[in-house]
């Protein structure tokens, strides 16, 4: 109602500044703009924070005014992309009629996305004000606020798309500013190198998707998610396809999120992105690109609904590779690394909770998403702080007892770790026991129970682990001896306004967003695509509840018994692990990276070796042999021309004759 | 009166060829000049000569004339006269009987053609070529070898190289005689209407001359006096260089 | 009726010229030599065009061969300064001396049984003096370079 009145609507408006911005920086930062190039992006990303909340507030006011449990999404359509008459010729089985492709631009207003636009805008928002203080003096300030921009348009993009296309091109788009993004350092060579290895593992998870956008072609003819202008959706599509290929199409888009959600075996380009700034990490791989594949399952979910092995076998994939994760974190020594391995195991948790299949489950991931990318944020903005501190050191052994430097951060990095932990009544404690009292529940079904009874105690023991390593990072880093690093120089000092404000902001959001579960679960049934998820049953008990508090308190309480008396204790722990060979395992992240190493990257670089020398070998000699040919022949006459007149004569008479025996013989036949 | 006449052939045919003198007559004259040119000192002569007076009789045995047996024999005399000579030009070890048995083939050729009745052009042959051009050539030979021979004239190329020549040329030979026996009978030409000693003959060339040819005669006057000039100054040119080259070898 | 006997007759000869002159070109090593064989090629296509003219009938043959002797005798001139300035560099009329234009990496051509001829042992003509010999100073004669 607000927006019915102007020309453009801000959906399409909310990509569109930040898209305009990052142009503006890209032009004019190098020159003109200089260290205020942060100015065109930050005020756009906060138009499109704006213009988000507005449509928020009328998603809202919409989805209260009529008390129904509809659907309410409007489709802003732009422009025609494709067109391509009777593209798809269906088999006569299905008797469809042959349909066109027709990618059209429409950008839809449904409650997934505005959450999700909402959630994206302001943690960019907050990320950007801390970069302007962080990435001060850099030399590639404007580039950096330019691919801040570029990635902002490509996210929104991703989640206003109504088309698996189109959705496509954005996936790849903020793949391609998570590169450029990673790599910003580009000088340093492991930087290059993880964004390099980031692009490439998103790479096999993109020819799963692509293989999954190809089949849902084949089968459904259309690429629209619902149905539009008289064309068939994919989602809301009463066609009634085989089981293997509902689980295919399934199996393969869960690749797809798996390689952009960092699950296993997928996930091994997290960690290694961290080498990009701090900023970088906040925005996209705690709160914003990794969750583009949870969107993905969610948005796609009558597929998975209709898929019960596809279920399973995300709920696998994501109480497994939580657990990995949670198992690595606890002998990381690299503070960013230790948040990088739990979120991992967080997008883990989100993938569990989706793949139990119900309402609850569903609104679980969704409700953890959203309060995982504020304590996330939170988290990585305060280690950034903590960098900046600490002259760029991140290796939590050289620093140490900086609360008594760094006031603001401990406050808000200890109100960050208590979220992520589960503390009771912070936003972490919600969201996690929502996820675990939905798998307790799947787990009391006959159809998989036992699997997912046991993926229960697996999330449990995650959580444990999960407050164990956040408060052994948060002990190491801020409690014990006062230890600068040398990098830090006179004395460090806490963070510039520009960097904590955005900290405090987020701190107060964390302890806030714990009490908009219920509201966001009765906002987002009016999409599409969640509309007829099966109700939940009668409301869980206090049980859980009271399990996962206590499995919190108790992790915090162990982790403060090891680390923060003396480390004899410690000691004791982990020397029989590391007899045994557990250690070990867990620090190089159960050697998954020297697999990959051993089984594809070190063949491939063999035969590109072998390709090479049989290159530069044999075909190039092949062909320096024939550009030598003529110079070789020339070289044989050459040994005619002696400089003798007579011979030359001889010659010339030799020549006289074959032509003269030719016009002869000629003429007599 | 111009007679097209084709002298071309229906086809070769081996067997004609093979009885045919004068194919041996090259050959024999080949293998003759072979032995005759000189490849090292002190060569025996007489096996190129027999080969010669061999060839030279298979020769002028195919080269029949319908003519009463003086004048046949004049032309075969002059023929002889000529070859011979030329033969011996080609393979005399010392430069000036070689140019003296040249000045001799020069007489046969005019004699040749004065026999075809063309009177001013064998007169001009003679006092042009021989008594111009041989004279001139004789005063080379006396300022560049004043021992009138010399060891390279003694000594050809190498043997292969000779041997390739000598195929070359009588190849070469060959092939321009291989089509005039195929001429047939159906050819016939008009005489001229001068005879051998027609007193108008040289008026009657140069009315010919000077009437049709006139700009050719313009141009070679012009040709003439350009060689004069690139004569004298090449040889001037070549004075200055020389004297240059002696001043500075002087000093 | 015996034209055409005598055309082929005149023809033999002509090329029977022609291919002992080519051949003598190509063989002798003497540059006079040499010219004498080119000499000789043109007296046999001589030969040729009279025997043609007479047989068509018409005067082109013999205005032909007037033209031959003209260009021969240019030719002749032109040779003979170029030969003599050949002589005077290398004191040999031997036409293998020149060896110039052979390609790259070629060595020279040696016969190896030709000796090299030594310059200061030609025996160059010597005039008998004439006259009565002017008086001149000895002292400006021995002092004076070249005369």
């Amino acid at each position: 109602m607000i927006f019915s009145m102007t020309p453009i609507h801000p959906i399409a408006l909310i990509p569109a500044l930040p898209l305009l911005a990052a142009i503006l920086t890209a032009i004019l930062g190098a020159r003109i703009l200089g260290p205020r190039s942060h100015w065109p992006v930050m005020v756009a990303t906060a138009g499109a924070f704006l213009l988000s909340l507005g449509l928020l507030l009328q998603g809202f006011q919409a989805a209260s005014d009529e008390h129904h449990h509809g659907t309410s999404s409007e489709t802003v359509s732009l422009w025609t992309w494709v067109h391509v008459e009777d593209a798809h010729q269906a088999a006569s089985s299905t008797g469809q009629p042959s349909s066109d492709l027709q990618i059209d631009i429409v950008l839809r207003v449904d409650p997934l996305t505005i959450v999700m636009l909402t959630m994206v805008t302001f943690v960019s928002l907050l990320v950007i004000i801390f970069a302007a203080g962080y990435m001060q003096g850099d030399r590639g300030y404007w580039r950096f606020f330019s691919y801040i921009g570029l990635f902002i348009f490509s996210m929104t993009m991703l989640v206003s798309v109504s088309n698996f296309l189109l959705l496509f091109v954005f996936w790849e788009a903020v793949g391609m500013c998570s590169y450029l993004l990673i790599g910003f350092w580009y000088e340093k060579p492991e930087a290059a190198a993880a964004g390099k290895k980031a692009f490439l593992v998103n790479r096999v998870g993109d020819f799963g998707f692509m293989l999954a956008i190809f089949l849902i072609w084949c089968t459904y003819g259309t690429l629209n998610y619902y149905s539009y202008d008289g064309g068939p959706g994919v989602l809301d599509s009463t066609l009634a396809i085989s089981s293997t290929t509902g689980l295919l199409i399934c199996l393969l888009l869960m690749l797809g999120a798996c390689g952009k959600s960092a699950q296993f075996p997928l996930h091994v380009w997290l960690p290694d992105a961290m080498e990009g700034p701090t900023p970088v990490s906040a925005l996209i791989h705690a709160a914003t690109m990794v969750t583009a594949g949870i969107y993905m399952v969610t948005r796609c979910w009558p597929l998975f609904e209709a898929s019960e092995g596809a279920q399973v076998t995300v709920a696998c994939i994501g109480g497994f590779t939580a657990l990995l994760a949670g198992l690595i974190a606890m002998t990381q020594f690299d503070l960013k690394r230790v948040l990088a391995y739990s979120t991992i195991s967080q997008l883990g948790y989100m993938f569990l909770a989706l793949g139990t299949g119900s309402r609850a489950g569903v609104m679980a991931g969704m409700f953890h998403l959203v309060t995982h990318a504020f304590f996330k944020a939170l988290l990585f903005l305060g280690s950034g702080s903590v960098m900046h501190a600490t002259g760029g050191t991140v290796d939590m052994r050289q620093f140490g007892g900086l609360r008594h430097r760094m006031r603001i951060t401990h406050a808000t990095f200890l109100i960050g770790c208590l979220a992520l932990s589960g503390f009771p009544f912070l936003a972490g404690f919600f969201s996690k026991d929502a996820i675990l009292a939905a798998v307790h529940e799947r787990g009391l079904e006959t159809a998989y129970g036992g699997l997912y009874t046991l993926l229960f105690w697996v999330a449990t023991f995650t959580a444990l682990l999960t407050a164990i390593y956040t408060f052994r990072a948060f002990f190491m880093t801020f409690y014990g001896t006062e230890h600068i690093p040398a990098e830090a120089g006179e004395h460090p000092h806490e963070s510039p306004p520009s960097m904590w404000i955005p900290l405090a902001v987020l701190a107060a959001g964390t302890c806030v967003i714990g009490l908009a579960h219920h509201p966001l679960e009765h906002f987002l049934l009016g999409t599409p695509s969640l509309s007829h998820l099966p109700l939940a049953e009668a409301g869980h008990g206090w049980g859980i509840q009271v399990m996962s508090a206590c499995v919190a308190l108790g992790g915090i309480g162990l982790a403060a018994w090891l680390y923060l008396g003396s480390g004899q204790l410690l000691g004791h722990i982990t020397a029989p692990l590391k007899r045994c060979g557990l250690y070990q395992l867990s620090e190089h992240t159960f050697y998954l990276d020297s697999l990959y190493w051993g089984v594809i990257i070190w063949p491939l670089r063999m035969i590109s070796l072998l390709c090479y020398a049989f290159d530069r070998w044999v075909i190039d000699r092949l062909v320096d042999a024939c550009g030598r040919r003529p110079r070789t022949l020339g070289d044989l006459m050459r040994s005619l021309q002696m400089g003798l007149t007579s011979f030359y004569a001889l010659a010339m008479m030799l020549g006289l004759l074959v032509l003269m025996a030719a016009r002869l013989l000629a003429e007599l036949n | 009166m111009t007679v097209s006449c084709k002298l071309c052939l229906a086809t070769i045919d081996p067997a004609v060829l093979i009885r045919n003198p004068l194919i041996w007559g090259i050959l024999c004259g080949s293998v003759a000049l072979a032995l005759l040119l000189p490849y090292r000192s002190r060569q025996a002569r007489w096996p190129g000569v027999v080969m010669g007076i061999l060839g030279t009789g298979l020769v002028i045995t195919g080269l029949p004339l319908e003519l009463h047996w003086s004048e046949a024999g004049l032309f075969y005399v002059l023929t002889v006269i000529t070859l011979v000579s030329a033969v011996a030009t080609i393979s005399m070890e010392n430069a000036v009987y070689a140019a003296i048995w040249f000045a001799l083939s020069l007489l046969g050729t005019a004699g040749l053609f004065f026999f075809q009745g063309a009177q001013f052009v064998a007169v001009a042959t003679i006092v042009v070529y021989a008594g111009a051009i041989v004279v001139t050539l004789l005063f080379v030979i006396m300022l560049a070898q004043p021992d009138g021979q010399a060891t390279y004239d003694r000594i050809s190329w190498a043997r292969s190289s000779k041997t390739v020549s000598v195929i070359t040329a009588a190849l070469l030979v060959t092939l321009l005689t291989i089509t005039l026996e195929q001429v047939g009978p159906s050819l016939s030409a008009p005489t001229l209407p001068t005879g051998l000693l027609e007193k108008e003959h040289v008026a009657l060339l140069g009315k010919h001359l000077f009437t049709e040819h006139l700009i050719e005669i313009e141009i070679a006057g012009t040709l003439l006096l350009v060689a004069l000039v690139g004569a004298v100054a090449v040889l001037i040119h070549a004075k200055e260089e020389s004297s240059l080259d002696s001043i500075s070898n002087d000093e | 009726m015996n034209e055409v006997p005598l055309l082929q007759n005149y023809l033999v000869t002509s090329s029977l010229l022609f291919g002992i002159g080519l051949l003598g070109f190509m063989v002798r090593r003497n540059m006079i030599v040499m010219f004498l064989s080119v000499e000789m090629m043109l007296q046999g296509i001589s030969l040729s065009f009279a025997a043609w003219g007479r047989f068509h009938g018409n005067w082109d043959g013999q205005i032909m061969v007037l033209f031959i002797i003209a260009v021969a005798g240019c030719e002749a001139a032109i040779a003979l300064a170029l030969i003599l300035v050949l002589v005077q560099r290398s004191q040999t009329l031997d036409v293998a001396h020149w060896q110039q234009l052979h390609e790259d990496g070629q060595s020279r051509f040696n016969e190896p049984s030709v000796p090299a001829t030594d310059p200061s042992r030609i025996p160059w003509p010597q005039l008998t003096p004439a006259g009565i010999e002017p008086e001149t100073d000895p002292e400006a004669e021995s002092h004076r370079k070249r005369i």
